[in-house]
């Protein structure tokens, strides 16, 4: 695991009368604690990563309050666990990334939906929408309405956050529904504080086993007949039910005076922002006293109408504040006021953008239009603002001359799955290109620059299943990778067994670098058990063999030259069904991790250590750079010549080098150019290594040893310049 | 309603793996300490894999605690605004730059602490060319459009302290007082962190230091000497342009010591051809000697051997390294000669007929893979006998072949410079395309025909219109730069004599 949350974990034993300090997804962590959770599980996936990251490294106290914790293999599995909670009065938490992971879950939660639910079920999903999103933009409220689930979007602090989780398990017992609590990336990492209580545990847990299985209920099953049966309960009952608790709790907010002619409903999680651009027009401030009346929604799904009508009424307008695409919360309150005959002019996607994020310039914007529209001269304030930001947008871009170039992520230094990717481009400069699927991972980034391939992403663990028409239709077999995080969250049954049983004609590249590392490094099921790690070293060659796969290659990533060949062979090969190469190569984030401590204190200790890194003559390099185009190895970077004959910058090899060997590889495989170097600092050599280099130096002393460059006095001798 | 006071603001733009969350934290721990409001967040994501990412601060200071009163609880914003920044800090110059673009530093409000440094992007990493962007630009853009700048190498700061630059960035910002903070409560908060607590501490004075005394006077920088300026010029030298001379001397001096003083007399015979034509300035002169001196010095398995024995260049490696004094090194060398590289030591006829035989068998595209260990006598003596080849090198076919290359070179540098001396210009210039081993060099020669074939002996011959000359030839280099593949090339040619075929249609 890429984080140690030791310090923070201790955080999550305060009780009652204290104040807890942390981030956000902390915070939840918490406050499943103190609402007596019996058992926990999930995904990783950024931004709630650390949700799973902090109970893992929390065991000692889950099993202390009996928590059953699981690490699931995917998000459908992490969904299927919350079926504890229909039979029994047993409350669970599950986690994810969404809308990917919902997307996976989504079979399990339909079925969990409909057979309802005894003990509160709370489903944790980081919202990746916006700016640092890494996945495709659609809202999880789409399920939490087309499934009867309860939709929480907390305002973004600590305390609302932590009520929102409490009041969410209380809700969902309530309504007998599952209930989601949706924080977008910001919600998630903000730090904060919150004044915490003790933590409580469950009646029935790990630690105090239900002795007897529930009875049998055929109403608990989702099937027919009861299916129908649970159609209706959901909108005549639950629903009922849970907009009666909403009100009764308060879980929305009325903020700002009670009355005025316009007015304000915003989604809790987009109340910050809201305030931010009020607080610039003049009608809020830093404590959010708000100068007009607004709902603040903590639950967006369902509305309560009664309190959207009351708060309408007697107004002429309210602006709509809800992110994204599409307009769910818009259209529910227009057929609310609609039906309640309230003649409330609603704004929304009118004034605000239709798609994308609600970023501080967009409020601004649709705030200023909404305010001018109804005579409120604030707006100019905005509208000066906006203006500034944009003038000075301009500026810049004129003093630039030409757009500044992105930096999208890319694999760091010394990763196992770059010296694939430059494989994958020399043979493709060998024989032309082919189809390549590509899927989620670190090597996703492999569709930027330098490598700039893939032809199509459909989801985790799923390229090679994207690639089971592409096979039978074109001339050259297509290449699929997969991560050996997608292979063990989808990819086995999606991919590889249907391509076998299918008997696809496509070449399967499995990266296994041993953790799902583009999430921060967790353990996946063929991760080595090693102390902290849950690991149980599942073999992935066996389960391809087992599954029928005839053509299996294990190669050590870092053999440019040999997976050159095997890339080669994979796609020239007669032999029918999926061909597959494992690319073995452990992720050097987690390696580094291990390694770099261990020998500081080896070297300190005396021991004999070989440190190698690479080096370029920059006398020998000639500036073309045609070894980066390769790499794009971080650590390969290009710096001035000191060269007058040679004024293009020359490559250079920066301190943060891990001796991956790469380089040596690439310059090798591609016959590039002989400027490159291992360097191997022999640290505390013993007696045999001080002895061959005494002997060497000898040598080389009495062969003429190493040569100075012999320097001219002057100029040339002088020509003498012909008058023509 | 009341008016309270607003929150200070505080951005941080840094790359993944640069410690730019451990510097928020240390500032919101610090701030906490303060007994302020203190929110910060972050969307980390992927972008911790060496992309860019931003962390930001909001501090309030907390009201005074009237009798009775509740303490109202803050709301904080999670993204930052645009002109409602105060202080910015960016661990890098185009990171900087991309900041005060989105408007996160404006002239009326933001202290801006940046680092005079670049890491560059893989877009201007992997250019054929130089495609780094002008730095100084950048570092304008930011003074430009911020209320104070603290800008300077913070880096090296951070590396005369033996500290990590982060550390040293929040010492700059607890100087500059910028925050209602005061330094000990820093200091606190890189100690609760336990981790490298004195070299942080360390930094984190270097900074405060830094941010109190102003910018460094003398900022240490690597610059490009032209050798040999002050050197005594000889009288028949003294039609050639006084500028010229540095470079002619630097290529001198390469020649020199790549082959002998008839070598260099070789070289400066070439150059005496032009000197004194008309349209023959200084700059022209000191491309011309520089590109001559860079094709005269053509990159050889001999010359390799030779610049790998150099011995300034172990003293190199050592210090790159970082090795201690105790510690031994090794240098091992990764050739790979093919039996171009190693067929072309022959004479010419004989090495163009034992490349013929490999070719019929097809063993031409076979190579050595050798880790040399240079450091090792096996290692040494194979390249020093490599490099005693130096006096052979005339006999070479390799030898032969570049002199027949440079002649032709100079034969079109002087044909075009009778013709239309700005495209000579353009012609010198266009030996800068070839360089480089095997592929990339081959690829060079390939490009450089396709030019002169398709455009400069057009030109010559009167087909391409003289006032189209130059410009086709700059556009032509500067389209061999763009991709290997030499893609962008070939569309400049075709579109050039499709507008020109287009042109004389028009014209009869």
């Amino acid at each position: 695991m890429e984080v140690s949350f030791r310090r923070e974990i201790e955080s999550l034993r305060l009780g009652a009368g204290e104040t807890f300090h942390g981030e956000g997804i902390m915070a939840v962590t918490k406050a499943l604690l103190q609402s007596g959770v019996g058992y926990v599980g999930g995904y990783q996936g950024a931004p709630v990563s650390h949700l799973m990251d902090v109970l893992l490294q929390a065991e000692d106290l889950l099993d202390e309050l009996g928590i059953h914790l699981e690490t699931c293999t995917n998000e459908a599995a992490a969904a299927a666990m919350l079926a504890a909670s229909i039979n029994y009065p047993l409350r669970g938490a599950v986690t994810w990334k969404s809308i990917v992971g919902t997307n996976v879950a989504a079979d399990a939660l339909s079925n969990l939906s409909s057979a309802g639910v005894q003990g509160g079920a709370l489903i944790i999903v980081g919202e990746d929408y916006g700016e640092g999103a890494s996945v495709i933009q659609e809202r999880t409220q789409a399920y939490a309405v087309k499934s009867s689930m309860w939709l929480l979007d907390p305002r973004p602090e600590l305390p609302t956050i932590v009520k929102m989780v409490e009041n969410g398990f209380e809700l969902s017992e309530a309504s007998s529904t599952p209930v989601i609590l949706e924080l977008r990336i910001r919600a998630c990492h903000v730090f904060g504080s919150f004044e915490a209580t003790d933590n409580k545990g469950s009646q029935h847990s790990a630690a105090n086993r239900f002795a007897e299985p529930a009875r049998f209920d055929y109403a608990r099953l989702s099937h027919p007949p009861v299916t129908f049966v649970q159609e209706q309960d959901k909108v005549h009952r639950r629903l009922p039910a849970a907009r009666a608790f909403i009100t009764e709790h308060q879980l929305n907010e009325h903020m700002g005076p009670q009355d005025g002619d316009i007015g304000i409903i915003v989604q809790g999680g987009m109340f910050n922002v809201l305030n931010g651009r009020l607080a610039e027009a003049g009608l809020s401030d830093a404590y959010g006293n708000l100068g007009l009346p607004t709902h603040v929604l903590n639950v967006t799904y369902p509305l309560v109408p009664d309190e959207i009508t009351e708060f309408c009424a007697g107004k002429r307008a309210v602006l709509i504040v809800e992110e994204g695409a599409p307009d769910f919360i818009e259209k529910d309150i227009g057929q609310i006021l609609r039906q309640a005959d309230l003649n409330t002019k609603i704004h929304g996607k009118d004034v605000l953008p239709v798609a994308g994020e609600y970023s501080p310039v967009a409020v601004a914007k649709g705030l200023s239009a909404f305010l001018s529209r109804y005579g409120r001269n604030e707006s100019a304030r905005l509208d000066d603002w906006v203006d500034a930001v944009e003038a000075q947008a301009q500026a810049v871009a004129r003093e630039m001359t030409a757009p500044l170039p992105p930096r999208p992520p890319t694999f760091c230094t010394g990763c196992p799955e770059r010296p694939v990717f430059s494989a994958m481009k020399m043979l493709r400069e060998e024989t032309g290109p082919v189809h390549v699927a590509a899927d989620i991972g670190c090597h996703a980034f492999a569709t930027f620059p330098p490598f700039s391939q893939g032809n199509s992403i459909l989801g985790y663990g799923m390229s090679l299943a994207s690639n089971a028409a592409v096979s039978g239709t074109q001339a050259r077999r297509p290449l699929a990778v997969m991560g050996d995080g997608g292979f063990w969250h989808n990819g086995l049954l999606t991919g590889v067994a249907g391509a076998v049983f299918n008997q696809d004609d496509s070449v399967l590249v499995i990266f296994k670098n041993g953790y799902t590392s583009a999430t921060g490094v967790q353990d996946v099921p063929s991760s080595r058990p090693h102390e902290e790690g849950r690991g149980r070293g599942l073999d992935i060659e066996s389960a391809l063999k087992s599954l029928g796969v005839g053509w299996v290659r294990n190669v050590r990533s870092y053999s440019v030259s040999t997976m050159r060949k095997t890339l080669k062979e994979a796609l020239g090969t007669d032999e029918k069904g999926p061909k597959v190469i494992i690319a073995d190569g452990e992720c050097q984030l987690a390696r580094q991790r291990r390694v770099r401590p261990a020998n500081a204190r080896a070297v300190v200790e005396g021991k004999r250590i070989v440190r190698t890194r690479f080096w370029v003559d920059p006398d020998v390099c000639t500036g073309d750079h045609s070894c980066i185009r390769l790499s794009g190895c971080p650590s390969l970077t290009v710096k001035p010549s000191l060269d007058p004959l040679k004024p293009e910058p020359v490559a250079h090899v920066n301190n943060d080098c891990v001796g991956c060997g790469l380089c040596g590889e690439v310059s090798h495989a591609a016959q590039l150019c002989p400027s490159f170097v291992r360097i191997e600092v022999i640290q505390n050599p013993n007696a045999w290594d001080r002895f061959r280099a005494r002997l060497s130096s000898a040598l080389i002393r009495l062969f003429g040893g190493y040569g100075a460059m012999p320097v001219t006095e002057a100029y040339p001798a002088p020509h003498a310049v012909p008058a023509e | 309603m009341e008016k309270s006071a607003a929150p200070v603001t505080v951005l941080i733009s840094a790359l993944g793996g640069e410690g730019g969350g451990v510097l928020a934290g240390w500032i919101a721990d610090a701030g906490v300490a303060e007994g302020l409001h203190v929110q910060r967040t972050s969307i980390p994501g992927v972008a911790q894999r060496t992309g860019a990412t931003t962390y930001y601060l909001e501090i309030l200071p907390r009201p005074e605690a009237k009798a009775g009163s509740d303490l109202a609880k803050p709301v904080l914003a999670l993204n930052p605004a645009p002109g409602c920044v105060d202080v910015l800090i960016g661990t890098e110059l185009l990171e900087t730059s991309r900041m005060v673009q989105a408007g996160f530093s404006t002239p009326d409000r933001t202290l801006l602490i940046g680092v005079v440094r670049r890491v560059f992007t893989v877009a201007e990493k992997a250019a054929m060319g130089d495609g780094r962007l002008d730095p100084d630009r950048l570092e304008a853009i930011a003074r430009t459009f911020s209320r104070s700048a603290l800008i300077g190498d913070l880096d090296d700061v951070a590396k005369r302290a033996g500290s990590h630059l982060n550390a040293v960035l929040l010492g700059a910002l607890a100087g500059s007082g910028a925050l209602p903070i005061a330094a000990d409560r820093y200091r606190d908060a890189i100690r609760a962190g336990g981790k490298a607590v004195d070299s942080n501490l360390r930094g984190f004075d270097a900074g405060f230091a830094y941010a109190e005394n102003g910018e460094d006077a003398n900022p240490t920088q690597e610059r490009v000497t032209v050798p040999g300026a002050g050197a005594p010029i000889a009288e028949s030298w003294s039609l050639y342009p006084p500028e010229a001379m540095p470079m002619i001397q630097a290529g001198s001096e390469r020649l020199a010591g790549y082959q002998g003083e008839q070598y260099v007399a070789l070289y400066a015979d070439r150059l005496k051809r032009f000197a004194g034509k008309p349209g023959v300035d200084a700059p022209f002169m000191t491309e011309l000697a520089r590109l001559l001196a860079v094709r005269m010095a053509f990159e050889d398995t001999i010359r390799v051997a030779q610049l790998k024995l150099a011995a300034a260049r172990l003293e190199q490696v050592r210090a790159e390294s970082k090795a201690r004094e105790a510690d031994l090194i090794d240098v091992i060398e990764y050739m790979k000669p093919g039996p171009e590289e190693i067929l072309s030591l022959l004479p010419p006829g004989l090495s163009r007929r034992s490349m013929a035989f490999l070719k019929r068998r097809g063993w031409d595209t076979w190579s050595i893979p050798m880790n040399v260990k240079a450091t090792r006598f096996g290692g040494f003596i194979r390249l020093k006998v490599l490099s005693s080849l130096k006096g052979w090198r005339p006999r070479t076919e390799r030898y032969a072949d570049e002199q027949a290359w440079i002649e032709r070179w100079l034969d079109l540098v002087g044909k075009t410079l009778d013709h239309d001396p700005p495209t000579a210009r353009e012609v010198v210039s266009l030996a800068g395309l070839v360089k480089g081993y095997s592929d990339t060099y081959k690829r060079g020669r390939r490009n450089f025909d396709l030019i002169v074939s398709r455009i400069i002996e057009p030109g010559l011959s009167g087909d391409l219109p003289k006032e189209a000359f130059a410009d086709a030839v700059l556009n032509a280099r500067l389209a061999a730069l763009k991709d290997p593949e030499g893609t962008a090339l070939d569309e400049m040619i075709e579109s050039l004599w499709v507008a020109i075929g287009a042109k004389r249609q028009a014209a009869e």
